[in-house]
C-alpha cells in the first residue's frame, strides 16, 4: 500500500496540474470574462497551460 | 516577584523550584478557550463553503475568512498533542483526542505526525540532524518566508524530516497515512474543481493552507527560534517582542516558556512568563524587550 501511494506521489505535480490547475484556470479565465488567444477554447488553453507547468513541475520536482 | 528582582545569586536548585512552582500555578486548568477556538473555527471554515458557493458571502471575503481559519488551526492540536486537555486515563482524554484529529485534517496533517513530529522538536531542538523543523532556519525574516515555501515543493527537505522524526520514534505506520492525508487532499481539490468549483476550492482551501502555513512556520518555528544555533534548554528558543503583537503572531512571544514547560496551556504562557521573568533573566535565558 505505501509503495502504491508513493507511487502516486511521484507523480504528483502532473495529477495536480490536470486535476486542479487546469480548471482553476479554465474557471478563472470564464470568471474574468478573458477569451483564450489563437481562437483556442477556454479549456484547451487551460491544458496547454496548466499542463505544460505541470511538466515542467515534474521534470524539475519543483514548481518554483 | 517583580520584574527587576535579580536572582542571579540564587542555586541552581532554587531557581528550579521557582520555576516549577510558577509553572504548576498556571498548569493544571480546563483550556475551554482551546476547545471553543478549534471546533469554533472548524464550524466556521465548514459553513463557509455553502455560504459561499450560494453565494450570500462573496468570494473574496470567502479566501480572507478561509485564510484566518487555516491560520487558526494549528494551535488548539498544538495543545491536544501536549496532552493539555487531558492527559492519558484521564476521563476527559477523548476530547483531547478529538480535538487534535477534528481539525488537523484541514492542514492535511495526521494529527498524530503532528504529536509525534512536535515531541521530537522539544527533544532535540535546533539539532541539525534531528530536529524535524530546523528546515525552518533561516537567515532573515524574507529568507524564513521563501524557505517555508520551498519545503512545500516535491523535492523539499522537510516532508522527510518529518518521515525520518516517525520512524525514529518507531512510528513507520504513520508514513502511509501522512501520504494518505496529502494526496485526499488533492483529490478533493480535483473533484471540486472538475465539478465547477475550482475557485471555490482553490480560495478557500489552497492558496489559504498555503498563506497559513508559510505564516505558522514563521511565527511559530522560525521567530522563536532565530538563529536557531543553540541547543541548551535555556537558550535554544527565545521571548521577542513582535511587530504585530501578541495575537497576531499567535502567543509566541513567550515560547521560551513553552518549551521549558510544554503544559501549561498556550493562553497562560503571557502571565507565567512575567512571572517566570527574573528566574529566566538568571537562567541567562534569551529574553527580548517584552
Amino acid at each position: 500500500m505505501e509503495q502504491l501511494l508513493r507511487l502516486i506521489m511521484a507523480g504528483l505535480p502532473l495529477i495536480f496540474a490536470f486535476g486542479f490547475l487546469v480548471p482553476v484556470i479554465a474557471q478563472g479565465m470564464e470568471a474574468l470574462g478573458w477569451q483564450a488567444p489563437f481562437g483556442l477554447g477556454t479549456l484547451t488553453f487551460a491544458l496547454i497551460v496548466g499542463g505544460t507547468l505541470g511538466l515542467i513541475a515534474q521534470i524539475r520536482n519543483r514548481w518554483i | 516577584m517583580t520584574n527587576s528582582t535579580d536572582l542571579s545569586a540564587l542555586s541552581d536548585k532554587e531557581l528550579r523550584k521557582m520555576e516549577i512552582a510558577i509553572a504548576r500555578k498556571h498548569s493544571g486548568m480546563f483550556p475551554w478557550e482551546i476547545i471553543v477556538w478549534a471546533f469554533g473555527n472548524l464550524a466556521f471554515w465548514l459553513t463557509l463553503w455553502p455560504l459561499v458557493i450560494f453565494n450570500v458571502v462573496p468570494l473574496w471575503l470567502g479566501f480572507v475568512i478561509a485564510t484566518i481559519n487555516m491560520s487558526l488551526v494549528y494551535l488548539p492540536t498544538h495543545d491536544a498533542q501536549h496532552d493539555i486537555i487531558a492527559r492519558p486515563g484521564q476521563k476527559l482524554r477523548w476530547l483531547n483526542e478529538l480535538v487534535g484529529h477534528a481539525t488537523s485534517w484541514m492542514i492535511t496533517t495526521p494529527f498524530q505526525v503532528f504529536r509525534v513530529t512536535h515531541l521530537q522538536h522539544h527533544r532535540h531542538t535546533n539539532d541539525t540532524e534531528l530536529d524535524p523543523d530546523i528546515t525552518s532556519m533561516a537567515s532573515g525574516p524574507v529568507q524564513a518566508i521563501w524557505s517555508s515555501i520551498r519545503e512545500r515543493q516535491p523535492d523539499g527537505k522537510r516532508a522527510n524530516d518529518y518521515f525520518a522524526a516517525v520512524a525514529r520514534a518507531g512510528r513507520e505506520d504513520l508514513i502511509p497515512i501522512s501520504i494518505f492525508y496529502k494526496l485526499g487532499h488533492v483529490a478533493i481539490l480535483c473533484v471540486l474543481a472538475w465539478s465547477g468549483f475550482a475557485l471555490e476550492a482553490l480560495l478557500l482551501w489552497w492558496l489559504p493552507y498555503h498563506i497559513a502555513m508559510t505564516y505558522l512556520t514563521f511565527f511559530l518555528s522560525w521567530a522563536p527560534h532565530h538563529p536557531g544555533n543553540e541547543q541548551e534548554r535555556y537558550r535554544n528558543t527565545r521571548s521577542w517582542k513582535s511587530v504585530i503583537g501578541n495575537i497576531g503572531s499567535m502567543g509566541m512571544q513567550y515560547h521560551i516558556v513553552h518549551h521549558l514547560h510544554p503544559y501549561i496551556p498556550l493562553v497562560r504562557t503571557p502571565a507565567a512568563y512575567r512571572e517566570m521573568r527574573p528566574i529566566l533573566e538568571a537562567r541567562n535565558c534569551r529574553l527580548g524587550d517584552i
